[in-house]
């Protein structure tokens, strides 16, 4: 790649100094900071003394690239991180230095370090009880929002640096409607202190804990910060904008003693700030590099973009004077469905976003990759529509996410009715709808009606009974045919056998068995489907990654007395039936797609941190690209860095959330603009996915420039 | 720009450039296309900021899109830049919408609509009966025997006590009054209230089994966008900067609340226009709602009045007619209480130059019949006048124009014998319901595969996509006759060699069209039957592809997956059955929003010439005919306070004639007053209610009458039993016309 002269110099720098590198997004910081990274990697320098950092691991991927090319040199490898990953390593290396100080129930004990998703499940634990106590009674809320908003207020504690038990008194010191609101913000604090208490007792670290342990206690440990401070010697820190401030902190801290750095910060991003990111809170790394550099050109947007941008900006944030702004020449770069297509409903608005993209592909030769198609929400519904209406056409697309969770397969619901079925002791009793879809999908060829009539007579709920083809009058065996029927009774053999081995196997260990030993042979659903077969092994995985982190802690609780007889397969159903636990997968050729058309959340593209010639933009009138998802338990204005340094007592009024809507829509939009070479397409319709006119601000911007320009028109 | 020449009136409306004003309008004087050319000239004028709005608030979806359809062609503009048309229910949706934690309620609140408010209100209210039977015997009529007692106890107090639970919750919701407070009032009351005590009960569960769903209702969503007006001030600066200017239509029907919340939107120096006709105020019953509010508003002080009174609408007779129904009703009505019902303006022809001239003078077109029909023969002789009328008219319009559904439905079924085509406009049923119904029935039929009826039953929501009978009725007929009688459906849906149906019936005497059809369908099901393994919204999706080819079912069907997808997610336990049954109601949620209802669109009754047009008065409002018939003028459906007026309301099973649900407000009321002049006394609010329902039932007439373009027939019926007397009024305009037309 051609590189210019500026990115040259900034590549080049001398080995010991410090660089803080500015610029909007698509002008080529992250190139020039791959560069760097060749550059320390062929300087001969130790690979293991250069440590990249970022604040997700999705804005690795460039660095990635580099380490799985030639350049690698001698001298191990190059650490790739995020503050957080840190923390975790550090916590486990320094453990017994951190868990008496901390004030760990057990310190001789190893940690267990808790994902999200066992992170909820804990939390759901503690939470539970209290529900039926009375507590969050004024708020209707999803119980796994609930958890997981008390998680991100403990995570926004330790990523803004205050203590966990601030939450609630912050928050409410900042509300001004309804009292009734208060008590909640009580309920919260008082599970998050509950749950930080738990984890003490259990040697439990989610991420709020380890972050905690590593900056307060770790870092300042001589041994801790010499291993760090010896070990990496060169830093790079891209993305810093999108960083939490104590992770700014702790690199502030750090930098005089790297041998360089570069650090490099996107202007106007900071699109994690829900998550805690702290634009402002990064730019105090600039201060302590000596050199300043700034790359301004865009590499990515073609002028008509740049001009939109521009215009957007006026329109979404505007500052007086207006200045006088080419908008037909922006206008160029935005395309509407015609006049003369019907788009008053959704669906319609979704043909022409099909059409459109395969006139694209067809008749433009875009390649499927260069078009991206973004919205302010991707509900599942949506991303099935557009996907059939894609594969209709027959266009490659990818998404943004692993595609489907565990729980909406059918055959993981299979695999899961009959784990259920061989394991009474659970006492989890399928319903008769699930044993007889059980069958349909494990047994070759049977369909839905026989598979009823099957489950209806064979299977008694009430004490698991699963009776034999053999016991059912000879014109219903002849219904189900005897081939079925043949089918049926081996499982119902396999299934007997099992529950009469002494003890059960672990969850995972029993789908293998099950899948090996049955569901794979000739004659069974999985046989002859592997797309099936792939499922369950996605499925064996979760589970064995559920058990290992759960089974050391398990056992100890049990010791405790505090879950009883408690089983992990039995446990593992449950979450997952409540979601929990997503268990979301990749199926396999999603991830071999890369020449396909993308569909994200526009928040997510923007953390991609990749261009696309061509943006559609769904929904364009919804209140999505504006406000803030209404979270009833938190609040990431108020429990900012920034909030902080109000006076005590600060209301958050209505002109302040309008104020910060207006900045995040500004910014998004400044954000995808940046990111889009061509042209953007605007998916509008009438009546949104849910039947209501909208006209967010988004939408306004757009008809606001259209107005204007139809006045120019009209004038000239 | 649409070309609009403004009549004399009209342009006074349009020379408004800010302030209060008032306008009185008559029907046909063209007030929603006054309405949308103010509003399309204060956009162009300037006065608006990029992020301002004209906000414009009418009274049903229908008006919306229409409005939205005038000013957008008046702008000429592509987008609906510089104004939003909204319901009051939608502009409170949008006004909670921005703050839902605020009101107490979460993101995805859902809101129920009156069929599933009314299915939880007759819960409540068996409820009440049941643990209560003997509460109300004082209020039976004395000299019934125990066995009628108690029949009438089982099979008409469920209903009547269902209709004064809405009353009293809607009432008390109207006035802001909470359980809690009512229940406060109730204990310090200084003398039993029985009925009040009653009303609360049902109000108290009716409210928990809403809080249990999440949901709120219509009338809270009202309530609660006040609540957040008067609690937010900086929310509220915001939205008053937002809508400069209000225009409201349909004034006369406004609600106490729906002022207030405008009132508060505007502010005190704001710029509203409200424009009604008070003489066409029809849904006042038990609500707060009044044509008073906005003969009050008009004489605020710092009120502009204006009026709107040449209509092109009707020919000069029918003109007449009406004009001398508010005469007489205003000096001759025997209740003199009642004859303030209508008022002036009168309604005056347009100038001859006019663009919308008055089709010419035809006296004999108004044909007010004196003869006395009894109920079946009134129905029998309209059909037979229409039968006779419709050959020769076939571009024109007709409608037959009944006081209630049912006598609707018994005209329907006279038309039916006749084979004259029709259009039922009667509220049963709807575009929505219809494509939710289909989708239920193929999901029901999933859910219980081995059911042959279920199958027969989405066979017929697969071909007949919920229309009446249409032309291949008999091949569908036979179909799904020969599907029911599959007694064992896998032989249908997945055969076996030796069990196969179809294969059985083509040898038999089935024609090859049949098998031909069941083949077809055979593949269909199968199709389904592979979906109930996919997540529900998938599976919605993937049904709605073989069921529905309107946009506008495909869009209902795309919003139904989104919202039972939630269901599921938020119900891990439930399964299809479960799901089948809350579709049901979710479909009936969506309706009182601008939607997936065609119906939204409006009703033209220009599309339907040739056709007769059933539906009622009220459905009636806002449209026009060339040809209407009235029916039922008889003194029950328009009674004038005589004494052998009989009133709907007042049961015969109740002693004194008493009106319950009248009783029962009252009461309620009187919990809000501390004056003993104003305490309760039995009997007064049911005097009242007959006055207060004549008085509208008046203004149903005048309503009725001005439908008429060119025809106007107008017919009575003396009832179940016999005895029913032609309305006063009607007997009034009979003199009067036979005066007149000599």
């Amino acid at each position: 790649m051609k590189l210019t002269r500026d990115q040259r110099s900034i590549i080049k720098s001398p080995l010991d100094g410090k660089t803080f590198l500015s610029g909007p997004a698509g002008c080529g910081k992250t190139t020039a900071g791959v560069g760097r990274l060749r550059a320390l990697l062929t300087s001969g320098l130790p690979a293991d003394s250069v440590l990249i950092l970022t604040p997700q691991r999705t804005l690795q991927a460039p660095y990635e690239r580099v380490l799985r090319g030639p350049e690698t040199g001698p001298g191990g490898t190059v650490t790739l991180a995020t503050v957080g990953g840190l923390a975790r390593r550090m916590c486990d290396l320094f453990w017994p230095l951190a868990a008496e100080a901390a004030g760990f129930a057990h310190p001789g004990q190893p940690p267990v370090f808790l994902t999200l998703e066992t992170a909820q499940y804990y939390m759901a634990r503690i939470v539970r009880p209290l529900l039926d106590d009375g507590f969050f009674e004024s708020v209707t809320i999803d119980r796994n929002r609930l958890y997981s908003q008390i998680l991100d207020n403990l995570n926004k504690a330790a990523a803004v640096g205050f203590p966990h038990t601030e939450i609630g008194p912050r928050l409410d010191s900042a509300w001004y409607g309804d009292p009734a609101q208060r008590r909640v913000y009580a309920d919260a604090q008082e599970c998050a202190t509950r749950f930080r208490q738990y984890c003490l007792e259990h040697n439990l670290l989610d991420f709020s804990l380890q972050l905690d342990i590593f900056w307060n206690l770790l870092w300042r440990a001589p041994e801790c910060r010499g291993y760090l401070t010896r070990q990496y010697r060169h830093l790079i820190y891209d993305n810093v904008e999108e960083d939490i401030p104590v992770a700014h902190d702790f690199v502030m801290d750090w930098l005089r003693e790297f041998q360089s750095a570069l650090i490099i910060f996107d202007e106007d991003a900071g699109y994690r700030r829900f998550l805690g990111a702290d634009p402002e809170s990064a730019l105090r790394l600039a201060d302590l590099c000596e050199t300043h550099a700034e790359l301004t050109e865009s590499f990515v947007a073609s002028p008509e973009i740049q001009s939109l941008e521009i215009a957007f900006t006026e329109k979404i944030l505007p500052r007086s004077p207006t200045p006088p702004l080419p908008l037909s020449s922006s206008l160029n770069a935005l395309a509407f469905p015609p006049s003369e297509t019907p788009t008053r409903f959704y669906p319609q608005m979704l043909d022409w976003v099909a059409g459109e993209i395969q006139r694209l592909t067809a008749e433009e030769n875009v390649p499927p990759s260069e078009i991206v198609v973004l919205a302010p929400y991707l509900s599942d519904t949506l991303r099935f529509s557009l996907t059939n209406r894609l594969e209709e056409r027959g266009i490659p697309w990818r998404s943004h996410r692993p595609s489907r969770s565990l729980r909406d397969e059918p055959a993981s619901h299979c695999l899961l009715t009959l784990a259920a079925l061989a394991h009474p002791g659970w006492n989890v009793r399928p319903a008769k709808f699930d044993a007889a879809y059980a069958l349909l999908f494990a047994i070759d060829g049977m369909d839905l009606v026989r598979a009823q009539l099957l489950a209806e007579i064979v299977y008694r709920q009430r004490d698991f009974r699963l009776s034999t083809f053999d016991e059912i009058r000879p014109e219903v065996q002849e219904r189900i045919t005897f081939v079925f029927g043949q089918r049926y009774d081996r499982l119902r053999a396999w299934i007997e056998a099992y529950r009469q081995q002494p003890a059960p196997d672990p969850l995972d260990h029993f789908l293998r068995r099950l899948f090996g030993e049955a569901l794979s042979q000739k004659g069974f659903g999985f046989h002859r489907n592997p797309d099936a077969a792939r499922t369950a092994a996605s499925l064996v995985e979760s589970i064995q990654k559920f058990r290992v982190a759960m089974e050391p802690a398990l056992a100890d609780f049990r010791s405790l007395g505090d879950f009883g007889s408690l089983e992990i397969g039995k446990e593992y159903l449950a979450m997952l039936q409540d979601g929990v636990i997503a268990a979301q997968y990749v199926e396999a050729w999603q991830m071999e797609e890369t020449d396909a058309v993308l569909l994200a959340p526009a928040h997510t593209f923007l953390m991609m941190n990749r261009p696309a010639k061509i943006q559609f933009w769904l929904d364009a009138g919804s209140g999505g690209w504006w406000e803030r998802l209404f979270q009833p338990l938190t609040q990431p204005y108020v429990l900012s860095r920034a909030w902080t340094q109000r006076e005590p007592g600060t209301l958050w009024t209505d002109a302040d959330e309008v104020a910060a809507n207006q900045q995040t829509l500004a910014r998004l939009v400044t954000g995808l603009l940046r990111r889009c070479g061509e042209r953007v397409y605007l998916g509008l319709s009438d009546l949104g996915e849910s039947g209501f006119e909208q006209r967010g601000p988004l939408l306004k911007a757009i008809w606001k420039m259209q107005m204007e320009n139809r006045n120019t028109d009209e004038q000239a | 720009m649409t070309d609009f020449t403004p009549r004399p009136a009209q342009s006074q409306i349009l020379a408004y450039t800010g302030g209060k004003m008032g306008i009185s309008a008559v029907p046909g004087s063209g007030k929603t296309h006054t309405l949308s050319a103010l509003a399309a000239q204060v956009i162009r004028s300037g006065a608006l900021a990029d992020e301002q709005e004209v906000l414009i608030v009418t009274l049903v979806n229908s008006a919306v899109d229409n409005f939205s359809a005038r000013i957008k062609e008046f702008l000429a503009l592509p987008m609906p830049f510089g104004y939003r048309v909204r319901t009051l229910h939608g502009l409170a949706h949008d006004i909670v919408r921005e703050k839902p934690s605020a009101a107490g309620l979460e993101d995805r609140f859902s809101i129920i609509d009156e069929r599933e408010a009314d299915f939880i209100r007759k819960e409540a209210a068996n409820a009440w009966l049941q643990s209560h039977a003997s509460n109300l015997n004082d209020y039976l009529l004395t000299d019934m025997d125990e066995g009628k007692r108690d029949w009438v106890r089982r099979q008409q107090l469920p209903d009547l006590v269902t209709n004064i639970a809405m009353a009293f919750i809607r009432s008390a919701k109207d006035n802001r009054l909470t359980p809690d407070k009512i229940r406060n009032l109730l204990d310090r009351s200084p003398a039993p209230l029985p009925l009040a005590a009653m009303g609360l009960e049902i109000y108290t569960d009716y409210q928990r089994a809403l809080t249990y769903r999440g949901a709120v209702d219509f009338d809270d969503l009202i309530r609660l966008a006040l609540d957040l007006l008067e609690h937010d001030t900086e929310f509220l600066e915001r939205l008053r900067y937002r809508w400069p200017y209000i225009l409201e239509d349909e004034a006369q029907d406004s609600s106490k609340l729906q002022e207030d919340i405008l009132r508060l939107l505007a502010g005190p120096g704001g710029n509203w226009v409200r424009v009604g006709d008070p003489n066409q105020a029809i849904f006042e019953t038990f609500t707060t709602a009044s044509p008073q509010h906005l003969i009050d508003f008009v004489h605020e002080e710092g009120v502009q009045y204006r009026e709107l009174p040449d209509s092109g609408r009707c020919q000069p007779s029918i003109i007449s007619l009406a004009n001398q129904l508010i005469e007489w009703v205003n000096r001759e009505h025997p209740e003199s209480e009642a004859r303030d019902a209508l008022t002036v303006p009168y309604i005056q022809a347009t100038a001859p130059d006019d663009p919308q001239p008055n089709p010419p003078d035809n006296p004999d077109g108004v044909r007010l019949i004196g003869k006395k029909y009894a109920p079946e023969e009134e129905v029998e002789a309209v059909a037979k006048s229409v039968a006779k009328w419709l050959p020769e008219h076939q571009d024109s319009t007709v409608a037959i124009l009944v006081p209630r559904n049912q006598r609707g439905v018994e005209v329907i079924e006279a038309l039916k014998k006749r084979g004259i085509p029709f259009v039922e406009l009667l509220g049963s049923t709807s575009s929505t319901r219809l494509a939710s119904g289909r989708l239920g029935d193929v999901l029901a039929c999933l859910a219980d595969p081995q059911s042959a009826a279920k199958l027969s039953k989405a066979y017929l929501a697969w071909r007949r996509g919920g229309e009446e009978e249409a032309a291949d009725g008999e091949l569908h007929r036979q179909a799904s006759g020969l599907l029911r009688k599959c007694a064992e459906v896998e032989t249908f849906t997945a055969p076996h060699p030796g069990h196969e149906w179809l294969a059985d019936i083509g040898s038999g005497d089935v024609p090859a069209e049949i098998v031909a059809e069941l083949e077809e369908f055979q593949r269909i099901v199968r199709r389904w039957q592979g979906t109930t393994l996919l997540p529900i919204d998938q599976m919605i999706l993937t049904l709605a592809q073989d069921l529905f080819t309107a946009p506008h079912d495909l869009a209902l069907a795309h919003k139904l997956a989104l919202v039972l997808r939630q269901a599921a997610d938020d119900h891990s336990e439930w399964r299809l059955p479960e799901l089948t049954g809350e579709l049901g109601v979710i479909a009936r949620n969506e309706r009182r929003f601008l939607g997936f209802s065609e119906d939204d669109s409006g009703f033209d009754p220009s599309r339907h010439a040739g056709k007769v047009v059933v539906t009622t008065m009220h459905k009636a409002k806002g449209l026009e005919w060339d040809r209407v018939y009235l029916m039922s003028a008889n003194n029950y459906d328009f009674p004038s306070a005589q004494p052998n007026d009989r009133y709907i309301s007042e049961r015969w099973f109740i002693r004194d004639g008493l009106n319950l649900e009248a009783e029962t407000l009252a009461q309620l009321e009187a919990l809000g007053t501390s004056s003993e002049f104003e305490w309760y006394a039995e009997g007064q609010a049911t005097g009242q209610a007959r006055l207060g329902y004549v008085r509208e039932r008046l203004r149903l007439l005048y309503v009725g009458i001005t439908r008429a373009k060119k025809e106007l027939v107008i017919t009575w019926n003396t009832g179940r039993t016999g005895e029913q007397t032609p309305a006063i009024p009607l007997v009034a305009l009979q003199g009067w016309w036979e005066e007149n037309k000599k």
